[in-house]
């Protein structure tokens, strides 16, 4: 691994992620959280944007907690034919 | 390799991928007898849950993710199965101590607030800040398609 590292630092820089990338990759997640897309202003720094990604994440991972709970329960209780329609049913009208 | 870098792609595949790849996982578990036993809950709840992240790991590409490969070992972990995953020619993700990565030239207070991001996606600990992002940025475009499957599975199941 010290091989490749020093490999990588003999090269001139070209591996190097930009930071002009970074702030690309930044801007980039700041648009995929809901709560930081309202403020579309470029003040939110990147630590922020981060912390929210935290917590957008957190979310979905409770979102699909929850909603495995109830599919859980709602699959239990329907028989199979009547389940099936309603999953093809309801996966059309997407 | 300098090349690849120019631009990133965090594309995801359409719903419908998502949604066909958990309906298979549904499906195996219902053969598997798991919706007709009345007091085995939290286990099925738990297979519920397990099959969506394998699920959606496989529709967001398989093992060509860092995290949803990470995930799928983890999930192979808890089978007791051997899971052979292909030889890639691409170097293999080093779990590096903080000490020796090269992300540590970066602000601190960023640094800080992505160690608690790389808790959270899937092999992140092995991950360079700008990866890091790269793939959490993919992983949250696919847990929320994964999300939306399963609000319309929910949704139709309901009684109206």
């Amino acid at each position: 691994m010290s091989s490749r590292r020093s490999s990588r630092s003999r090269q001139s820089g070209s591996s190097r992620i930009s930071d002009d990338q970074i702030s690309d990759l930044v801007s980039k997640l700041q648009h995929l959280i809901p709560e930081l897309r309202r403020r579309r202003s470029d003040k939110v720094s990147a630590s922020k944007v981060l912390q929210e990604t935290c917590n957008y994440i957190r979310n979905l991972h409770r979102e699909v907690d929850d909603l495995s709970d109830r599919l859980s329960e709602l699959l239990a209780s329907t028989d199979d034919n009547s389940a099936e329609a309603a999953i093809i049913r309801s996966l059309l009208n997407y | 390799m300098a090349s690849a870098d120019k631009t990133i792609n965090t594309d995801v595949p359409e719903k419908d991928v998502f949604a066909i790849h958990f309906l298979q996982s549904l499906s195996n578990l219902r053969i598997q007898n798991l919706f007709n036993s009345p007091d085995t809950t939290n286990y099925r709840v738990r297979k519920i849950k397990k099959a969506a992240y394998v699920s959606m790991a496989r529709a967001a590409g398989g093992t060509s993710r860092l995290w949803s490969r990470a995930l799928l070992r983890r999930a192979a972990k808890g089978n007791n199965k051997i899971v052979r995953f292909p030889r890639r020619k691409r170097k293999v993700t080093w779990k590096i101590s903080s000490k020796r990565r090269r992300s540590d030239q970066r602000a601190p207070v960023v640094e800080d607030a992505a160690e608690r991001l790389r808790n959270l996606v899937p092999g992140g600990g092995g991950m360079e800040t700008s990866k890091l992002m790269e793939e959490t940025a993919h992983y949250i475009k696919c847990l929320s398609m994964q999300v939306k499957v399963m609000q319309c599975l929910v949704d139709g199941l309901s009684p109206k």
